[in-house]
């Protein structure tokens, strides 16, 4: 599936743009399967806005968002879960973790949706990004840094053809950074996957096809 | 769904449901009385209908046997030829909606002549008549004649035997007579004059409230008609009708219209009818309002409880979840407690029922013990109503 931007700007961005320019806001955009896009977006040039229209959370914009044959416009909520369980997952920049459940119930209430990765599995991510002695603790008593590698592994919890992460690895240092780095790695090559990262600065986290700057 | 998966949905999702329990409590509460009001109201009006269109001969108030004449007035008075029904009167009135069935009272036209020997001794003129067996209350086992018996049954009406033993053996100084005992006498009929006379020996082997007459077989009639009578066939004047409900306000009117009288008393029923529909309609009112502030505060409930899980519905959401398999979940926590409502409410009406049918059992009314499918298919209305505006408002909730 193939990922098609056809002018598309984000209507509160809209005058900014215009004075700004910019590789992506405005522009005919295709990115093919399996690619590996790095977006460089400086503060305030919409890089959630991009990622959140993408994932269907927005629709406060201008222009069209094709993912394959579906466009994002007007698409039924069904479709949108479809698209959301099997081909398309997500790594938020806040997290957005229940703050109410358990690290453990916070992934296995992803998990139980398509049953693509083990408990076992599970099981042995917590222990490579060093969180599993968090497993029953409830995820609004979890640091930032451990909230966003519950966040990374939820988001790999499911089949997909795109991963979108934005600033995925803000709150984490270095060793846990190439920790999580190389279990995504992982998961997005077994799904022969692409992703869309977008981040602040430069960085090398991942071998990109293209890096377009916001 | 699976049973983690629905156990941490349900945390999610219904968690602080027990903050308002008293609220919850209270709309299915309204809920339970509005249905069992509902379900009152409809038994109400089926139970009435029940006794008065009763199938069999003695289960009904008695009233769906009425026996009808002309009213005689003074122009008819001396002209019996004006009292009498004709044929096409006959097929007219069968053919009423409310009149279920008619059948014929046919008279004696010879001469019959009962007397009784012992200490009641009497002897008198009198009539008999006879009538389709399917009219007659309640059947003796030896109710039947043919030519040749010399033993003939007789059914008696109790409100002769009541005026015999209230007024003629008070009056006369005579002894009142039990209905057993009158059934141990023989009267004795001779029939019949001149060439062809004959002696039977006649038993009261019943009584009938609901046909004031003495009744033989029609099978004696008829054949006394032929054997001693003088061959004419006179026409009846008195019809007994079976009527689905004799408070029908279109068949009173039908007996006013045509001049026909019949026990008014047997009428009064089409007073009960209306107060009955009033009684019936106010409960079915109250009823629907009932459950109407039960279902709103019911839905209000579940709406206040999705707008509380708010955010975590609309995480479950970015994660995959679809709004309908939400609102499936929903829909599956909540409908128990409206079947259980109705449940509860169904109970109540059969032990209502079964009550009520014990009770006039006592007044030799029967009842049936399990409502009837009037009151179930108003029960499966209310509730597919209220499940299905439960879950559009989930649905909608949930979107």
């Amino acid at each position: 599936m193939q990922l098609s931007l056809h002018r598309l700007v984000p209507i509160p961005l809209k005058n900014k743009i215009d004075l700004k320019g910019s590789a992506i806001w405005k522009e005919e955009i295709t990115f093919k399967e399996n690619e590996h896009v790095f977006v460089r977006a400086p503060s305030g040039t919409g890089k959630t806005t991009l990622v959140h229209i993408l994932y269907n959370m927005r629709t406060d914009y201008e222009g069209t968002v094709q993912w394959g044959t579906e466009t994002l416009t007007g698409i039924d909520s069904d479709t949108l879960s479809q698209l959301r369980t099997k081909k398309l997952s997500i790594i938020f920049q806040d997290m957005r973790l229940f703050p109410e459940l358990s690290t453990w119930e916070n992934l296995d209430i992803k998990r139980r949706l398509t049953h693509t990765v083990t408990l076992e599995e599970v099981d042995s991510w917590l222990e490579r990004l060093g969180i599993r002695d968090k497993k029953d603790a409830l995820a609004r008593t979890l640091s930032y840094g451990e909230q966003q590698r519950v966040a990374i592994i939820r988001a790999l919890l499911q089949p997909f053809e795109w991963l979108l992460m934005d600033e995925p690895f803000s709150h984490l240092d270095h060793a846990n950074i190439d920790k999580a780095r190389k279990l995504i790695i992982e998961v997005v090559e077994k799904h022969k996957a692409g992703m869309i990262l977008a981040d602040l600065d430069e960085n090398n986290y991942f071998p990109y096809t293209q890096t377009l700057v916001l | 769904m699976e049973k983690k998966q629905k156990l941490i949905l349900r945390k999610l999702l219904l968690g602080d449901r027990t903050k308002s329990k008293a609220r919850l409590w209270a709309a299915l509460i309204a809920l339970c009385i509005g249905t069992t009001l509902l379900l009152l109201s409809v038994m109400i009006w089926w139970n009435f209908r029940e006794l008065l269109q009763g199938k069999g001969s003695s289960d009904s108030l008695g009233s769906t046997f009425l026996s009808i004449s002309k009213k005689i007035t003074d122009a008819k008075m001396g002209r019996p030829e004006l009292t009498i029904f004709s044929p096409e009167e006959i097929n007219a009135f069968a053919k009423t909606p409310q009149v279920q069935d008619v059948g014929v009272l046919t008279s004696n036209h010879f001469p019959l002549y009962a007397s009784l020997g012992g200490s009641l001794g009497f002897a008198t003129e009198m009539f008999v008549e006879g009538v389709p067996d399917r009219f007659i209350d309640k059947l003796p086992d030896d109710w039947h004649w043919q030519p040749g018996d010399r033993m003939l049954p007789v059914i008696l009406s109790s409100e002769f035997l009541n005026l015999y033993n209230y007024g003629f053996a008070v009056s006369r100084g005579l002894p009142q007579l039990s209905q057993t005992s009158i059934k141990s006498i023989a009267i004795n009929f001779k029939v019949g004059n001149g060439s062809r006379t004959d002696n039977y020996s006649a038993y009261v082997v019943g009584f009938s409230d609901r046909i004031s007459s003495v009744l033989v077989p029609q099978s004696f009639i008829d054949y006394g008609n032929k054997t001693y009578g003088n061959g004419i066939t006179i026409a009846s004047s008195r019809l007994v009708v079976k009527v689905k409900d004799p408070s029908d306000k279109a068949f009173v009117q039908y007996l006013q219209d045509h001049d026909y009288t019949t026990n008014s008393e047997q009428l009064r029923f089409s007073k009960i009818r209306a107060i009955v529909e009033v009684v019936s309609a106010a409960t079915g009112i109250l009823a629907l309002l009932l459950m109407g502030i039960g279902a709103l505060v019911f839905i209000l409930f579940i709406e206040l409880t999705i707008a509380r899980a708010q955010a975590a519905l609309t995480l479950l959401k970015e994660i995959g979840y679809s709004p309908s398999f939400l609102g499936k979940f929903m829909i599956s926590r909540f409908s128990p407690l409206v079947f259980l409502t109705v449940l509860v409410s169904a109970i109540i009406a059969i032990t209502v029922q079964t009550v009520a049918a014990m009770k006039v059992k006592d007044l030799f009314l029967n009842l049936p013990y399990i409502p009837g499918w009037q009151v179930w298919l108003a029960l499966l209305i209310s509730t597919a109503i209220l499940f299905s505006l439960i879950s559009r408002a989930i649905t909608r909730a949930v979107r």
